[in-house]
């Protein structure tokens, strides 16, 4: 009978277990895997690996700081395609798959072939219907091509929903809303390089009834520094004499082109020291024939090296490498004059590396192996894989240390900033701990948990990044800009989340074991794990509220009080309130064993609320306004719920099974 | 031979003094006092969303406040609750009496005792900065001087005698006196060295001033010289309310004269006639005097390149102090600590022709008692933690080496 059982709560385990690797492969799948048919594109050439390397190290400015163009393009691509890869088909030949780089080389140096891939991804389709596009499914891709003819449409809806105070809009207005941001982001980078291709038309200057002449921008606004043209120039402007209408022809066009190539790139590291903020091509067009610029020269040299980059992709990829190169070594140049760009060459190589893809795999073979520890037990093939869960889990956590380091070196800050610091620092420190406990309490359980909770937490970091498209290694605000304490307080507070996460992550262990007698009655193991859970239970209570205390002293060093009642202070308080008030009811013999394990499962419904969920009220010093995955925190409510639910049930349920008889011969 | 049974000798039965100290120093007490603070702060983390923070705060955690129904969503929930003051008060009674006089002695639990006494001093710290705490912001503009600061939220009225257009001999009535004092209360406030005095009554958290003949009174709102005053609904940010009353002159005789409005959105003060002496009634966020005079050398906001997200506010300052002057430097993270106050750099305005430093002003005499207090809780944890722990490794060490 008791066999029978316990084969019945394996057999329910491993299927759960099986169901939830599978749903975490899934979104790994979904989230690297494009969606919508391949496009197939005329006359694509893929670039040589060369020209992308070349290309994935220009420094660039963008949120506050100099990054390589490899992640400017990285999460550009995210926002408007949902996704790092996308795929392509040329055809006659191969599937290729676009990376961050070359895309952004298409979407720059070849329109024409840029405007036919499938950029927008679009999640619903009544947003195409409503701008009188014609939709291919409910969540699909679109080129450029696609939603061209209906621009005016959706800049007129985009428009009049703006007027919409943020709070009253449908979700279909901020669709097409957040639709027209994208397309506008996309136009300026489409259109940034128009000054070089097409440079200005020189009016009237048509021999033989042909068409007129064209000249360099940059030939243009070296003229507008010549002291004749210049007096015409500032003639026209304070509305004096009239200029000759062909200078005032050009100047229309140069105003143009600059408009163009005005948004987008920060490309250009600007010449005068004081300046910290980079020009795009736009500002350095617009500030020479305004008569601004500090200094002219290299504006007008920068510009023409722009103009021969965009235009040496009409002779060949090799020369266009050529010229990419050449601009890549003098901007780096520039920006290494100023002191800036230095770990450019050391986030590239984080991009391309992908170090939290390769922790997730390992991670995800060491969950698999953790199954067949569980169902094989002790025996050789439990042996490999118990072997194969700590490699796994050792190489998974080295991978989260090595990007983690790397982050801290690029930012030049402690590990945790934001939102998805948080995330990934919790990956590493669940397993870290895990392994420690596995040390020092050597039951396979922790080992067990260690990549699973791995696994998830880096699924959660990829979501998060997808949702928010944001690059989180930008500078932090002036409060934050404080390594003592960032260092100090909110690794206290992290590490406190992801002790409080363990320990309710082993009691929900701990349930389903007794729930479905899956230990076969093991006391020894009940008690360790009891042990163990307990003894987390300490230590998140520690860390919280040191951690929490912190984060008081550093605000009354910032804003002038200890405790604000911040949302996001109010949380730590919970964990402090709810992991203390757990202890006490432990002392004074309130809770028991599954008294205490169902408590530390309720642990993590407060950790989620203090460290997700309130950054989701709108309101306090922490609201980083986020909406995306919103619908994750309430499942894993009511998932740790239904485990909580469970859990009393089987508790009741051994209260009040009868005592099986034992015959007064058993007993010895 | 007779099987005797031994029944566990009786407890001996405890005086209802005794089993009331019990109680209140019990573990069972501290863990429901833990649990209802938890829950009063996750209720008003929840209902500050709609009804804001200040609000909030008077709701749940005000002295006054001995129970309150939460909100969610603007709905009531049918659960009564205690005020969390109180409850705070019930924690810091039982976290003495258990935690500190009735624990266990012994070096197994001294990190216990030291724990529960760096929390007792972090409530006490917590209990003086609510009741002795004060809060206002100055604003000084590059190149001038400033030496009060306005409070946040403290309404006063402001009786100030005209002397050559100067206001001069001012009497203040503080806001503590003012807020009780809602539709259908009044109180007289004696005014020593005025020829009046002056009757308050139907104060307003938030109100404006109407003309009658613009929009007719709805709820039979008193009249005042063609004005009544429209009550609204409190703002989300206390700091906007702009609080109301109604006046009236009440000469030494006896006689009083016709009400009149005293508004915080109003522009311009009250001015009222006695004799040949003018007198101004203004109703303004309450000025604090500080001991010193600031003057603002130079304010430097820096933005990260290219984008509007800030990464310095700097505030070069003169403090000037019975002639003599000290250069200080505040910055965020880095306050100005001098005679009790602190100074923190909270915000700028750009709208003047030079630019202003906003200051936060705060007199917390607890200011930093809740950072000894964490050294004390620390090292009281970390003691218990690290007792704890060597048992457990030694434990399992043992338990490893038999198995």
């Amino acid at each position: 009978m008791s066999d029978k059982k316990s084969h019945a709560g394996r057999r329910i385990a491993a299927a759960l277990a099986v169901a939830g690797l599978a749903a975490v492969f899934y979104q790994v799948v979904a989230d690297n895997m494009p969606k919508g048919e391949v496009r197939q594109i005329e006359g694509y050439t893929p670039w040589a690996e060369e020209t992308i390397t070349a290309a994935e190290t220009l420094p660039v400015q963008d949120g506050g700081r100099v990054k390589p163009l490899a992640t400017y393009a990285g999460f550009t691509m995210l926002g408007l395609h949902g996704a790092r890869s996308m795929k392509i088909e040329i055809p006659g030949k191969e599937e290729i798959t676009l990376k961050p780089v070359p895309w952004m080389l298409d979407v720059l140096f070849r329109p024409r072939l840029a405007v036919q891939q499938p950029t927008f991804r679009v999640d619903n389709s009544a947003a195409l219907e409503a701008i009188g596009v014609k939709p291919r499914g409910k969540r699909d891709r679109y080129s450029y091509a696609d939603i061209e003819s209906s621009r005016e449409k959706l800049n007129e809806l985009s428009q009049s929903y703006a007027k919409i105070e943020k709070e009253k809009r449908d979700p279909l207005q901020n669709q097409i809303l957040d639709l027209e941001a994208n397309v506008r982001t996309y136009e300026s980078l489409l259109g940034y390089f128009s000054f070089a291709r097409f440079g200005v038309s020189m009016q009237g200057s048509a021999e033989g009834g042909g068409e007129d002449k064209r000249a360099d921008l940059s030939a243009m606004m070296f003229a507008t520094t010549t002291p004749e043209i210049r007096k015409q120039i500032d003639q026209s402007r304070s509305g004096g004499a009239p200029v000759d209408p062909r200078l005032e022809n050009l100047i229309g066009q140069v105003v143009d082109a600059s408009n163009l190539a005005k948004h987008g790139l920060m490309i250009l590291p600007p010449g005068y020291p004081l300046d910290k903020t980079w020009k795009s091509a736009g500002n350095a067009i617009m500030e020479v024939v305004d008569g601004t610029a500090k200094d002219p020269k290299t504006s007008i040299e920068d510009i023409s090296a722009l103009e021969s980059l965009a235009r040496s992709i009409n002779t060949d990829e090799a020369a266009f490498r050529g010229e990419l190169v050449s601009f890549n070594q003098k901007a780096t140049q520039r920006a290494t004059a100023r002191n800036e760009g230095k770990k450019i060459g050391l986030e590239a190589t984080y991009y391309r590396k992908n170090w939290f893809l390769y922790a997730l795999v390992f991670f995800l073979m060491g969950s698999v192996a953790a199954l067949g520890m569980g169902a094989f037990g002790k025996n050789t093939a439990g042996r490999v894989c118990f072997w194969i869960t700590l490699t796994s889990s050792v190489a998974g956590l080295a991978y989260c240390v090595i990007a983690i380091t790397m982050r801290c070196v690029i930012m030049w800050r402690p590990p945790i900033g934001n939102l998805y610091d948080t995330v990934v620092f919790i990956a590493a420190a669940v397993v870290l701990l895990s392994l420690v406990i596995e040390w020092l309490v050597p039951r396979r359980f922790a080992l067990g948990i260690a990549p699973v909770l791995g696994a998830l937490l880096i699924v959660l970091a990829r979501r998060f990044e997808l949702g928010d498209a944001k690059d989180h290694m930008d500078p932090l605000v002036a409060v934050l800009n404080s390594n003592y304490w960032l260092t100090i307080h909110v690794i206290t507070i992290t590490l406190g989340y992801s002790a409080g996460l363990l320990g309710a992550f082993l009691s929900t262990g701990y349930v389903l074991m007794r729930g479905l007698d899956l230990d076969e009655g093991d006391e020894a193991l009940r008690r360790a794990l009891t042990r163990v859970v307990y003894g987390m239970i300490c230590f998140t209570s520690f860390l919280s509220l040191v951690g929490t205390v912190l984060g008081g002293i550093w605000a009354n060093d910032s804003w002038g009080r200890f405790w604000g009642w911040d949302p996001k202070e109010n949380g730590a308080l919970l964990i402090v309130l709810w992991t203390l008030s757990i202890l006490h009811a432990r002392l004074g013999g309130f809770l028991r064993e599954w008294g205490l394990h169902l408590a530390s499962v309720f642990t993590a419904i407060v950790v989620t609320f203090s460290w997700w969920h309130v950054n989701f009220l709108g309101v306090g010093l922490h609201d980083y306004g986020l909406t995306s995955n919103k619908d994750t925190i309430w499942t894993f409510y009511r998932c740790m719920a239904a485990i909580l639910l469970f859990g009393f049930c089987s508790m009741m349920n051994e209260k009040f099974r009868p005592k099986p008889h034992v015959a007064p011969d058993d007993k010895g | 031979m007779e099987n005797i049974s031994e029944s566990p000798a009786p407890r001996p039965t405890r005086s209802p003094a005794g089993k009331t100290l019990d109680f209140l120093s019990g573990f069972g007490l501290a863990t429901a006092l833990l649990l209802l603070l938890g829950l009063l702060t996750w209720f008003a983390t929840l209902e500050q969303i709609d009804n804001g923070l200040h609000a909030t705060l008077n709701k749940y955690f005000h002295w006054k406040a001995w129970y309150l129904f939460p909100e969610i969503n603007g709905k009531m929930v049918p659960l009564p609750l205690p005020g969390g003051y109180w409850v705070g008060a019930m924690l810091l009674l039982n976290l003495t009496l258990g935690g500190v006089i009735r624990i266990r002695k012994g070096w197994k639990h001294a990190g216990n005792l030291i724990s529960h006494l760096g929390i007792i001093l972090m409530l006490v710290a917590g209990g003086v900065a609510h009741h002795f705490s004060e809060h206002g912001n100055m604003l000084v503009r590059e190149g001038s001087t400033n030496d009060t600061a306005v409070d946040f939220f403290e309404y006063t009225v402001e009786i100030a005698e005209i002397k050559d257009a100067n206001p001069s001999s001012i009497h203040v009535i503080r806001g503590a006196s003012l807020d009780n004092l809602t539709e259908g209360k009044s109180r007289i406030f004696r005014l020593p060295n005025l020829p009046f005095d002056l009757e308050i009554s139907g104060y307003l958290t938030h109100a404006m001033p109407v003309a009658v003949n613009e929009r007719a009174p709805a709820r039979g709102e008193r009249d005042a010289d063609g004005y009544y005053l429209l009550n609204l609904p409190p703002k989300i940010k206390a700091e906007e309310n702009t609080a109301a009353c109604y006046a009236r002159v009440v000469n030494h005789d006896g006689t009083k004269s016709a009400p009149f409005i005293l508004a915080g959105a109003a522009f311009q003060p009250f001015t009222l006639r006695h004799g040949d002496r003018v007198f101004t009634v203004d109703m303004c966020k309450r000025v604090w005097p500080m001991p010193f005079t600031v003057k603002l050398d130079q304010f430097t906001a820096e933005f990260h390149p290219g984008t509007m997200k800030p990464s310095k506010f700097v505030s070069k300052i003169t403090r000037i102090e019975n002639g003599g002057e000290a250069k200080v430097t505040i910055s965020m993270n880095e306050p100005m600590r001098y005679e009790g106050l602190t100074f923190f750099q909270a915000s700028y305005d750009q709208s003047g022709k030079t630019m202003a430093s906003v200051f936060e002003v705060v007199r917390n005499p607890a200011d930093k008692w809740p950072e000894y207090s964490l050294y004390v809780v620390a090292f009281g944890m970390l003691v218990t933690f690290l007792t704890k722990f060597g048992g457990f490794v030694a434990a399992s060490t043992r338990k490893n080496r038999h198995v």
